[in-house]
């Protein structure tokens, strides 16, 4: 079991971890945790890039937006608003996390169906990266406050770009493209954090279930 | 040097934040009136880029890019006027995105690399969702979080698309660069399953932005809530951006060899979207609303028209010019009007024609072009795209496409008819002024003009565009 197989695993806990918290807090620091795993796993599978400066320099200039900027800017936003810290979901701590374990299930029944380019160094990457996406999606669809919508939306970007680096090979990175990526999730949730801040001051809440009025 | 087309939106945009707001205001107009013109010369001088990897003046984004820049600079002229007699709050903010948002959409139109597109494609959504909460009325709120929250999640999706790709390219044992041009050329080679879920999630992705059914659920909210100016271009432009990313990647699978396949599945959805908009337009209450569902359904007949490919093809860039061109000066009229008697209600609004006049007869032609009639372009458009139906022998499409235009057309005309001449105890509370009117009728005359005279280089960049579907 390599480097890479104790980081994915630790993926995969985060992904249960974050389907299971109660508490808003919890669930930005399993963000956080995930944010660097996540922007750890291209350096540690491909052994040629460690010595690669622009690929490290690269992969810590996301462990610091994903890992640290983000969570930050997400935390900054929360502390302003909402009293309530408990997350509300619409489908139970417990249900959520069997649905996790179902998704862990599926997907590597997919992957091993799938046939892409053979990545001797894990088979571990696709499934982990197709459960990672699953997860975002149940936690955009289940969970009504606003700010874990935005968490959801982070989990579901970090499976695509988990999945980019599982299927695509590592021929068509260019960091030029990649950090356009990068900076566009930052202005993203940065923006997102503005209108959580406008809502909480609408409504004294940030529950979007509020935000029903426009209809048909 | 193609790039200062987006380059210089970007920098001007960001003077402005920092600029008061009478310079801001010129500001807008002089971009406007550069950008047009850097428009023009890309698309008819051989402009090129200097990252060769990552942009191109392709054919169809050139289309894009006139019609984006022509638009922003009428709709630059109307927020002059428009801005006067509101008091915007944050107005540095509104001028200073409005410009973000132009550089954001010339930099889709020359975008050549797969993930370059999308980050453009990403950045149109985030600089415009400030222009949708400047008021932070409870509406536009709302608005504005489904619109940054399900576009962003659905072009999420086109980006897992565009790896999907990388992946068939790779299955294919091809090394290209991973832009629209290379792959063009070695598209027959490429890995046919993975390009096809590749294709969904693409159309998925920028599908959502474009407005097309059922992802279309932020569309009317986000142009029902923001000023008229913001609606316009939105409306106008942005779509069409979105809609480039699905047509070029079309055109890598038609020459893959899979055109029946993915065509079968933009008219599907195409056809759909027409239908969802038919049904709401219908029970619409909102007149901002009713015009954000017939952008909807245009985007549709645009879809329908890009899948059945030919003369179809044709139609469907014809389209997207005279939709822009109208879809633009209704919105615009739509601002007119919620100046005139303060209200969104089609129930409150009445007596246009003798309240009215100007706006009426500039509202009274948008909706006629709107519905296809002559001599307004969208007319030989849909006739276009109706020829092409017959001629690919899809009489089930052409039969639904007109079935579905009646519906479109009796929905839009119900409340049109009582905006327009029911309701004479309807109260203004504002005149109307010909600086916010002379702009619709520049639009209008535009589409007039075109529908009868195409300029040998626009009809040049149409065909070229859509010699390869």
């Amino acid at each position: 079991m390599g480097h890479v197989d104790i980081v994915l695993s630790l993926i995969f806990l985060s992904i249960l971890m974050s389907l299971g918290s109660s508490r808003l807090l919890e669930l930005i620091r399993v963000m956080s945790f995930q944010g660097v795993l996540v922007s750890l796993v291209p350096v540690l599978i491909e052994p040629q890039y460690q010595t690669m400066s622009l690929a490290v320099a690269f992969a810590s200039l996301m462990l610091l937006i994903k890992g640290v900027l983000i969570p930050l800017m997400i935390w900054f936003a929360l502390r302003k608003v909402s009293i309530r810290r408990e997350v509300e979901p619409l489908i139970g701590y417990h249900a959520s996390l069997f649905a996790g374990l179902a998704m862990i299930l599926f997907s590597v029944f997919i992957s091993s169906r799938l046939q892409v380019v053979d990545r001797p160094e894990s088979t571990l990457l696709l499934p982990c990266a197709i459960t990672t996406i699953g997860a975002g999606f149940f936690l955009l669809m289940t969970r009504r406050k606003a700010i874990t919508q935005i968490i959801g939306y982070l989990i579901l970007e970090n499976g695509i770009y988990l999945t980019g680096t599982a299927l695509a090979g590592q021929m068509q990175t260019h960091y030029v493209v990649e950090f356009g990526i990068l900076l566009d999730l930052l202005v993203g949730v940065m923006i997102m954090g503005i209108i959580l801040h406008r809502i909480n001051s609408t409504y004294d809440d940030i529950d979007t279930t509020f935000l029903k009025q426009l209809k048909g | 040097m193609l790039e200062l087309v987006f380059v210089i939106p970007f920098l001007i945009g960001i003077v402005a934040f920092f600029s008061p707001v009478m310079m801001g205001r010129i500001l807008l107009v002089a971009t406007g009136i550069i950008e047009f013109a850097l428009a023009c010369m890309a698309a008819w001088t051989t402009r090129l880029p200097a990252a060769t990897f990552y942009f191109t003046a392709a054919p169809e984004g050139c289309l894009v890019l006139l019609v984006t820049t022509f638009l922003f600079l009428i709709i630059g002229l109307y927020t002059l006027f428009y801005l006067v007699e509101t008091d915007m709050p944050r107005e540095h903010v509104f001028n200073g995105c409005l410009l973000l948002f132009l550089g954001a959409m010339a930099m889709v139109a020359v975008s050549d690399h797969l993930v370059v597109l999308w980050v453009a494609i990403e950045a149109t959504t985030l600089t415009s969702a400030p222009l949708i909460l400047l008021y932070h009325s409870k509406g536009s709120l709302e608005a504005t979080w489904k619109y940054v929250l399900i576009c962003s999640v659905g072009i999420a999706l086109a980006l897992l698309g565009t790896f999907f790709i990388t992946l068939a390219m790779e299955h294919g044992s091809i090394n290209v660069p991973l832009t629209f041009s290379s792959l063009q050329e070695v598209a027959g080679g490429m890995d046919a399953l993975w390009l096809k879920a590749g294709f969904i999630f693409i159309m998925v992705g920028y599908g959502t932005k474009m407005g097309l059914a059922p992802m279309h659920t932020w569309l009317p909210d986000a142009h029902g809530e923001s000023p008229s100016p913001v609606s316009a271009l939105l409306s106008g432009a942005l779509l069409n951006c979105a809609f480039l990313g699905i047509f070029k990647s079309y055109a890598i699978l038609h020459a893959a060899g899979m055109a029946q396949w993915a065509g079968n599945m933009l008219v599907g959805f195409g056809l759909f979207s027409m239908l969802i908009a038919g049904v709401f337009m219908m029970i619409q209450k909102d007149y901002k609303r009713l015009f954000a569902y017939s952008s909807i359904e245009n985007m549709g007949i645009i879809a329908v028209g890009t899948g059945l490919g030919g003369l179809a093809g044709l139609g469907a860039m014809v389209h997207l010019v005279h939709h822009s061109l109208l879809k633009a000066a209704l919105f615009l009229s739509t601002g007119n009007i919620l100046f005139g008697y303060g209200t969104k209600e089609i129930g409150k609004v009445g007596g246009m024609a003798g309240l009215l006049p100007m706006t009426f007869i500039g509202f009274t032609c948008g909706f006629a072009g709107i519905s296809g009639f002559p001599p307004f372009g969208l007319f030989v458009s849909e006739l276009l795209i109706l020829f092409g139906a017959f001629k690919n022998h899809s009489f089930f499409t052409a039969a639904a496409f007109i079935l579905l235009l009646i519906l479109i057309f009796a929905g839009i005309s119900k409340h049109f008819i009582r905006m327009a001449f029911a309701g004479r105890d309807a109260k203004l509370i504002r005149e109307e002024r010909l600086g916010r009117i002379f702009p619709v009728f520049i639009l209008l005359a535009a589409s007039i003009l075109l529908s009868l005279w195409l300029p040998e280089p626009l009809r040049r960049t149409i065909l070229d565009a859509i010699s390869r579907i």
